[in-house]
């Protein structure tokens, strides 16, 4: 598997604010967060700040798609959460690629970043750490929400991209952009839509089926017809 | 180069012990190097926070693979931990631990700092080791005024026995105790091992003086471990705040667990006694099999690899060793050193109405222990000390006689 996240020996710096405190070698210079996009008139710092926060949630997701990918029992949706890993890293490397492009260091891990992964490490750790409260069936539920939850942040992620690309003046930061942008977006789409749809249909064929009503099993059927609902996904 | 990470180690379900076996040779009090007991104190603090944080995170979660994993790791370590303070001789007063407990304060505290690559933590375990040193002074004329012997018989003059900066004057107001934390992204992998380790340290000596004051029929004595034991408590909020908060419940497990592999393979290294060198590296061998469930638990419920969390081998080993020129050092620049939140500044920037002095002046309203102590051994033939390079380096502190 890649090692994605920052560290040590990856170079990793950051700022540091209220109560982190940076090794003054691995401090990230206020000029060179301002630099960024130097063609665009942007607010250099604040972008920086945002884009690492982007990356640290694609980084996040690679570890949700692979946590969920080994979690689930349902073969259909393990199937998918490989193929949205897969994809998953692949906006990594984009996005590591387009910070790069835009004079920045990936190595970067903003304060914005750290609440995202603070986030992103609740999100995961509620799926697994509660999983005896439930049955097989409401432990997927979990999964699939945490996927929509996170690929909802991820559409809005880039579609502010794609905004911001848009503001942008004609030049290599807009081109840049734009690549990126391009790559990724329909990979977005497609995530948050089957997350949607997946987790509507789990939750509708449930709430509808009346054998869910009448059979004593309630677990090992309702997952047996899911199953056969996301097939059709 | 040791990559934990490369070694296998012993199967978790082949560690469980008897209690023959557990129920170990205690050392000879007198006959021990006391750096060999200094690792013996050390690695029960080490194993007793593997313990007390397994049974934090299993009240954290109701998965039955990670509660299983965690009680079967967590029973080993508390066999381990049997193993390492079994060794400790009946015939050893809580007394003469005490002082073993404030050598390993003094000599792990300043060995951590000397080799500390954050400037801001080495300031930090500064800041403590000062007054970590002061207190084996007050503890050693506490062991002089009610035992009538001598600290160095236990120490062997590898630590000078002195002053530091007043126990009286170490009572700060909690919110000047909490200090930043190092980020988990930029953090060297040393600071952290030398964090969680100073962490334990600090925890087990406040859990042994929280525990052992009332021991004591003497009031001096209990004063002493009272007032003491709140400056540990002190300690323990100063080095866990610290730690990176953001660090999922995995990868401290992961953490703590390395941290245990790092020290071991250290102790190994420089143990001089053969019966505790093979221990040590049983245990290693034990630790780099947990470290594997471990790694296995963070790769399946964080989809984290262990590699992307841990250095590419073990760090410079830590090692107990003389530190005297450069306790002194530290005490001639920083004894008056305090702090505003988590800044470190000098006495001075305080003013009279801070709330650490305000604080200070009323857990010390009606007499203070530290001071009473010091005040009975000289009324009882002089005060005890080792200054074994020279006067003591702050003028202030030197002995009445000497100044």
């Amino acid at each position: 598997m890649t090692v994605i996240t920052p560290n040590r020996a990856t170079g990793a710096r950051s700022v540091p604010i209220a109560m982190t405190e940076i090794p003054p070698e691995a401090a990230m210079p206020p000029e060179a967060l301002r630099a960024l996009a130097p063609d665009a008139d942007l607010n250099g710092a604040f972008v920086s700040d945002l884009l690492s926060a982007f990356l640290a949630h694609e980084q996040c997701g690679v570890h949700l798609y692979r946590t969920v990918a080994g979690a689930t029992a349902n073969p259909i949706l393990e199937a998918k959460y490989r193929d949205f890993l897969g994809d998953t890293e692949r906006h990594v490397d984009i996005l590591t690629r387009l910070i790069t492009e835009l004079g920045g260091d990936p190595q970067y891990v903003s304060p914005s970043a750290r609440l995202v992964h603070a986030m992103n490490t609740h999100l995961i750790q509620g799926v697994v750490l509660a999983s005896g409260s439930a049955d097989e069936l409401p432990r997927e539920m979990a999964m699939v929400e945490a996927v929509l939850l996170a690929e909802t942040k991820d559409h809005a992620d880039w579609s502010l991209l794609s905004a911001l690309r848009d503001k942008l003046p004609e030049g290599p930061s807009r081109d840049a952009l734009s690549r990126a942008v391009a790559e990724v977006e329909p990979d977005e789409d497609e995530h948050v839509d089957w997350a949607r749809r997946t987790w509507e249909r789990m939750t509708m064929m449930q709430a509808t089926s009346s054998t869910m009503m009448k059979v004593t099993d309630f677990a090992e059927k309702a997952f047996a017809t899911v199953k056969n609902a996301v097939k059709g996904s | 180069m040791f990559n934990p990470l490369e070694h296998q180690g012993m199967a978790i379900d082949d560690q469980l012990r008897s209690w023959r076996e557990l129920n170990v040779e205690p050392y000879d009090k007198l006959a021990i190097h006391p750096y060999s007991r200094s690792r013996i104190i050390l690695m029960n603090g080490i194993e007793v926070e593997s313990i007390l944080f397994s049974h934090q995170f299993a009240r954290h979660t109701d998965n039955p693979e990670v509660k299983e994993k965690l009680a079967l790791s967590r029973r080993i370590e508390a066999q381990q931990q049997k193993a390492i303070n079994w060794l400790s001789p009946g015939d050893e007063t809580p007394l003469e631990t005490t002082i073993g407990y404030e050598q390993v304060a003094i000599d792990l505290t300043a060995w951590l700092a000397r080799n500390e690559p954050d400037p801001y933590i080495k300031q930090t375990f500064e800041f403590g080791l000062l007054e970590d040193f002061d207190h084996l002074y007050r503890y050693a004329n506490l062991y002089e005024l009610i035992s009538g012997q001598m600290a160095e018989t236990l120490t062997r003059d590898l630590t000078e026995i002195m002053p530091g900066r007043p126990t009286a004057v170490e009572h700060r107001n909690p919110l000047d105790d909490i200090r930043r934390h190092y980020d988990r992204h930029t953090v060297d992998p040393l600071s952290r091992l030398h964090v969680l380790t100073l962490v334990a340290g600090e925890q087990q000596t406040m859990n042994y003086y929280m525990n052992h004051g009332p021991d004591f029929i003497e009031p001096v004595a209990r004063g002493l471990y009272l007032e003491i034991a709140e400056i540990e408590e002190q300690h323990v909020t100063q080095y866990e705040s610290l730690l990176d908060p953001l660090e999922s419940w995995f990868e401290q497990l992961v953490h703590h667990e390395y941290n245990e592999c790092y020290l071991y393979h250290s102790f190994m290294e420089e143990e001089t006694d053969d019966r505790l060198r093979r221990l040590w590296e049983r245990h290693l061998d034990m630790e780099l099999g947990q470290l594997r469930v471990a790694c296995d638990l963070l790769r399946k419920y964080n989809g984290i690899e262990p590699e992307e969390i841990l250095p590419p081998a073990l760090p410079q080993p830590t090692k107990f060793q003389e530190n005297k020129e450069y306790v002194r050092g530290v005490l001639a620049s920083q004894v008056d050193l305090r702090t505003n939140g988590p800044d470190f500044v000098p006495v001075e920037d305080l003013g009279p109405d801070h709330r650490s002095l305000q604080y200070m002046r009323r857990v010390n309203d009606g007499g203070v222990p530290s001071e009473e102590v010091i005040d009975a051994a000289r009324n009882d033939g002089g005060e005890y000390r080792r200054e074994l390079i020279g006067v003591h380096p702050v003028d202030s502190l030197r002995q009445p006689s000497a100044a």
